[in-house]
C-alpha cells in the first residue's frame, strides 16, 4: 500500500523550503543556448584570476598530497592572519568558504523560537541557512539601497540572536560608515552577535570604512566575515573565515566542521593574502571598467545603482529574466535580480574590458 | 491543505464493508463543512467506486480512504491494488445503455465521475490505483450592488487583506471588470475568502489609512504543476496611471514569491492596468465574446528564476512549433522526439473536462492514454458543441511522455498548437485550441 513515510520525516520548515539550484556547468549552458564562448558576469569572480604567487602553488601541487588530510583547523593561515591583523591565532575560524562559517555562527547561537535580523535585499546566504535551520529570517527593508539601522534595531525582540549586515551590501555596494557601525553596536550593547560580512572590503577605498578587525576588539560580540573567493580569485577553492574576540569564536568553534577547508585552498590563501600588488591590479582594473560601463550606460539612458564592490546594478526597462536568457544567447551570463527582489534589475560583475563589450553590445542589441 | 486535517479509513475490498465506506465519507464530508446535499453526493461517488473495485478485484485486497478539508472543498483520495482497471466511464462522453450488461458495470465510475466537482485517476505503482475526488462548497454569488466608489487615493500601503475586506475587493472588481478579466471564482466573494484561508489564493491590497481600497492582485499556485504562480490583475478601482499603484503590487507580489521554490509567474487575466515591462508574452489565444466576436487573450509571464534548461518530450509533429516558439521566447529547452511506436496501449483514454460556463469555455486535459484518443476526443468536442462551449482548449504535458501521444488526435480533430506554458506541469505545458468551424 503506497504510504508517505519519508516525508513524515521531514521537519515542516524544510518541507516548505526551496532547494538553492545551482547553475549548470558552462559548457551545459553553452550547449543549452547554443554559443561557443560564455563570458560569467554573474558571480563577482575576479577577472584576473588568483595572484601569480597562488597559481604557482596550486600548479606545484604534489598529486600524492591529495591522499593526506589537511591541516584540520588552517593552522598556518590562523598565525598568518593573527599576525597581519594585530589578533590572537584563536580569534579565527576557517570555513568551506563564508556560506559554511554563516552556518557555524546560526548553529551556534539559535535555538527553536529564535530569530535573525538582516536585510530584505542582500546576500541570501543569511536568510536561507536561518530558514532552512527552523529559525525565522526577519527582513528589514533597504533604504535607499542600504541597510537600515534604525528599522534593524526596532525589529529586535528577545529571541533575536544574530544580526546581518553585509558591509559593502551584495548587489547594492552601499555601505556603513565606521561612525554607524559604531553606533549600531553600541545601541545593541553585546546583547545580540551582529555579523558584519566583508566579502567586498578590499574593494572598498574610502576612508571612512570601518575596519571590523579592530572593533572586534572593542565589542565581544562582533562576528566578521571575510573571504578568498572575491579579491583573492579563489572561489573555485571554497575557503573563507570569521574572526571576533576570544569568548565569541570559543562559542562558534564548537559548530565549526573542521578539515572542511582543503590543503591547496589553504596554501594558495596563505599565499595570496600579501600580494598587495595583485590588490592593486585587480582594484585598477574594477574602478576602470566601473567608469566604462557607468558612461555607456548613462549614454543609454539606464538607471544604475553603482556602491562599492566589483559589480553594478542596473535596472532594466524589461523583463531581467528575459534579459537573462536574451543576454545568455549571445554568450554574456548576467545576474537576475529577481531572486534579490529587485524585479528587471540585473547585476553585473566587473570584468575585462573585452567582456564588458561584449556586455554593452549584448545589451544595446536585446533593447533595441 | 494540511495532513493535519485528514481523515483516514483502511478496509478490505470486501462489500461488507460499504456501510463503512459510505458512513466515513459522509461524516467526513460534514464535518468538513460540506452541506447534506454535497455530503450524500461525495458519499455517493465513494460508494459507486468502492462497489465497483470490490467487482472488479475479489481478492479482499486493501484499500485506503483520505479524507481532507480543503476549507472550500473536501478531497477523498482513494487507494488500492486492482489488475484489471478500465478507467473510461470517467469520460464526460460516457453513456451507459440499460441493455448492455456489460456497460452497467462501469455505471458506477459514471454516476461517480457526474457527481464530483474535479476528479483524477493515476496509476501510482504496480497495480496501484489512485482515485481523487473533489467536492466543493456552495457559496452565493456576488449580488451586483455597482461600484463602489473609490477617489484616487494619495498614499497607500500594500498589505495582506483580512476576510472582509477581501470579498469587499472581490466584490468591487467582479462590478468594474469584464467577465474575461477575472477567474470565475471571484463571483464568489465568501469563497475567495476560503480559497485565501486555505492557502489556496494570496492577495494584496493596496489600501489608505481610512481603509479604502485602491487596487489588489492575486495568485496562486498552479494546480497542475507546482513550479508556477498564476496571478490575476492588477485590478484598480479609479486609480491613475501615475499613482504607480500597479507597479508597486507587482513588486510587492514578485517580492513575496520570488525566493520561493515557484519557477514562473503567468498571467492568464491581465487587466490594461498590468505593467508591461515586468512580463512578457507569451502568445495569445482567440476569447469569443457572447455576440460571436473574436477578442484576443494574451498570456503574460515571467520567470522568477534564471532558466537552467529543460528536456521536453514530443511528437515530430509538434516539434516545429515548438523550436519556434523555443526560439522567440529564448528557451533553452532539449527536444526529445517520441510517439506511439506500436506497444501495448490501454483501450480507452480518459479525458478530464474543466468547465468555466460563464465563458462557454472548457479546458481538456489527458488522464489517461488508451487506443480510443482520436475517438474519443472527437466525441468530446460534439458533446462541448452541444453543450454551447465556444471555446475549447486541451493541455498537454510535455513532461509526461505518454501524453505527447494525444497530438495526432488533436490535429485530426480541428485543434492547433497556441501557447507554451513554461514549467505549468511537470514540464511545459502545450495549449491547444480547438478552431470553431473546423
Amino acid at each position: 500500500m503506497p504510504d508517505r513515510p519519508l516525508e513524515s520525516l521531514v521537519p515542516e520548515y524544510i518541507k516548505n523550503f526551496e532547494p538553492y539550484i545551482p547553475s549548470k556547468p558552462d559548457p551545459e549552458l553553452m550547449k543549452l543556448y547554443g554559443v561557443d564562448h560564455l563570458y560569467r558576469l554573474n558571480n563577482n569572480e575576479n577577472p584576473l584570476g588568483p595572484p601569480p604567487v597562488a597559481q604557482e602553488i596550486i600548479r606545484r601541487f604534489q598529486p600524492p598530497r591529495a591522499a593526506l588530510y589537511p591541516s584540520g583547523d588552517s593552522y598556518y593561515m590562523r598565525y598568518k592572519l593573527a599576525e597581519k591583523f594585530g589578533l590572537n591565532p584563536d580569534q579565527f575560524l576557517f570555513g568551506n568558504g563564508a556560506n559554511e562559517v554563516i552556518a557555524f555562527v546560526i548553529k551556534a547561537f539559535c535555538q527553536e523560537g529564535d530569530n535573525i535580523i538582516t536585510a530584505d535585499k542582500t546576500f541570501a546566504v543569511y536568510e536561507w541557512v536561518a530558514t532552512f535551520s527552523g529559525f525565522e529570517a526577519r527582513l528589514v527593508p533597504l533604504i535607499d539601497f542600504g541597510f537600515d539601522d534604525a528599522a534593524m534595531l526596532e525589529r529586535i525582540d528577545e529571541r533575536t540572536k544574530i544580526l546581518f549586515v553585509c558591509n559593502p551590501n551584495n548587489p547594492t555596494g552601499t555601505y556603513w560608515n565606521s561612525a554607524r557601525l559604531r553606533n549600531f553596536l553600541d545601541t545593541i550593547g553585546g546583547r545580540q552577535i551582529v555579523v558584519v560580512d566583508e566579502a567586498y572590503c578590499e574593494f572598498v577605498d574610502e576612508p571612512d570604512f570601518p575596519n571590523a578587525m579592530e572593533l572586534s576588539k572593542e565589542y565581544p560580540n562582533l562576528v566578521v566575515f571575510r573571504t578568498f573567493s572575491k579579491m583573492f580569485g579563489l572561489a573555485g577553492l571554497r575557503i573563507g573565515y570569521l574572526a571576533g574576540s576570544m569568548e565569541v569564536v570559543d562559542i562558534i568553534r564548537r559548530t565549526c566542521v573542521v578539515y572542511s577547508v582543503n590543503a591547496v585552498a589553504q596554501e594558495a590563501a596563505l599565499a595570496a593574502i600579501d600580494d598587495d600588488e595583485h590588490i592593486g591590479k585587480t582594484r585598477k582594473l574594477v574602478h576602470a571598467e566601473k567608469e566604462y560601463l557607468r558612461r555607456e550606460l548613462a549614454q543609454i539612458g539606464l538607471e544604475t545603482q553603482c556602491g562599492e564592490g566589483c559589480y553594478i546594478m542596473i535596472r532594466l526597462p524589461m523583463n531581467d529574466t528575459l534579459a537573462y536568457r536574451k543576454l545568455m544567447s549571445q554568450g554574456v551570463m548576467i545576474r537576475s535580480m529577481t531572486g534579490f527582489r529587485f524585479p528587471n534589475w540585473i547585476r553585473v560583475s566587473i570584468s575585462q574590458h573585452e567582456a564588458m563589450e561584449a556586455f554593452i553590445a549584448g545589451l544595446k542589441r536585446i533593447l533595441s | 491543505m494540511t495532513d493535519k486535517d485528514d481523515v483516514q479509513l483502511r478496509v478490505r475490498l470486501n462489500p461488507a464493508f460499504t456501510p463503512l465506506v459510505t458512513s466515513f465519507a459522509e461524516e467526513s464530508a460534514k464535518a468538513f463543512g460540506l452541506d447534506r446535499n454535497s455530503a450524500l453526493k461525495l458519499t455517493l461517488a465513494c460508494e459507486e467506486i468502492f462497489t465497483y473495485m470490490c467487482g472488479i478485484d475479489k481478492d479482499d485486497k486493501p484499500l485506503t480512504i483520505t479524507a481532507s478539508n480543503g476549507v472550500y472543498f473536501v478531497q477523498v483520495r482513494i487507494l488500492c491494488e486492482v489488475a484489471h482497471f478500465d478507467p473510461r466511464a470517467f469520460n464526460l462522453t460516457a453513456h451507459i445503455s440499460a441493455k448492455d450488461e456489460a456497460g452497467l458495470e462501469d455505471m458506477g465510475l459514471l454516476i461517480a465521475s457526474r457527481l464530483v466537482d474535479r476528479f483524477g485517476i493515476a496509476r501510482t505503482s504496480g497495480d496501484g490505483l489512485e482515485v481523487v475526488l473533489i467536492k466543493e462548497k456552495t457559496y452565493p454569488e456576488t449580488a451586483d450592488a455597482g461600484p463602489i466608489e473609490v477617489k484616487p487615493l494619495e498614499a497607500v500601503n500594500i498589505l495582506t487583506p483580512d476576510p472582509e475586506t477581501l470579498k469587499l475587493f472581490a466584490r468591487q472588481i467582479v462590478s468594474m471588470y469584464a467577465d474575461n478579466l477575472y477567474p470565475p471564482d471571484f463571483r464568489f466573494p465568501g469563497k475567495v475568502a476560503d480559497m485565501v484561508a486555505s492557502g489556496e489564493y494570496n492577495a494584496l491590497l493596496a489600501v489608505d489609512d481610512q481603509g479604502s481600497i485602491g487596487g489588489g492582485l492575486m495568485w496562486r499556485r498552479r494546480i497542475a504543476g507546482k513550479k508556477m504562480v498564476e496571478c490575476y490583475g492588477p485590478y484598480l478601482f479609479n486609480q491613475l496611471p501615475e499613482s504607480g499603484m500597479a507597479e508597486k503590487l507587482t513588486d510587492a507580489l514578485i517580492g513575496s514569491i520570488s525566493k520561493t521554490d515557484a519557477l514562473c509567474l503567468i498571467n492568464e487575466y491581465s487587466t490594461p492596468e498590468l505593467p508591461k515591462q515586468y512580463f512578457e508574452q507569451l502568445g495569445v489565444v482567440d476569447y469569443y465574446a457572447p455576440d460571436g466576436t473574436t477578442i484576443p487573450w494574451p498570456f503574460y509571464y515571467r520567470f522568477l528564476k534564471e532558466d537552467l534548461g529543460a528536456q521536453v518530450w514530443a511528437h515530430p509533429a509538434l516539434e516545429k512549433f515548438l523550436q519556434d516558439r523555443y526560439k522567440s521566447l529564448f528557451f533553452a529547452r532539449k527536444i526529445v522526439l517520441t510517439g506511439y511506436g506500436g506497444e501495448t496501449r490501454p483501450p480507452h483514454s480518459v479525458l478530464a473536462a474543466q468547465f468555466i460556463r460563464t465563458q462557454q469555455m472548457v479546458f481538456l486535459r489527458p488522464i489517461w492514454d488508451g487506443m480510443d484518443a482520436s475517438q474519443n476526443l472527437s466525441k468530446h468536442i460534439e458533446i462541448l458543441r452541444n453543450e454551447g462551449m465556444r471555446i475549447i482548449f486541451f493541455e498537454i504535458d510535455l513532461g509526461h511522455s505518454w501524453q505527447v501521444n494525444f497530438t495526432p488526435a488533436l490535429l485530426e480533430n480541428g485543434f492547433t498548437p497556441r501557447l507554451i506554458l513554461p514549467y505549468a506541469g511537470k514540464a511545459d505545458i502545450v495549449i491547444f485550441q480547438y478552431r470553431e468551424g473546423v
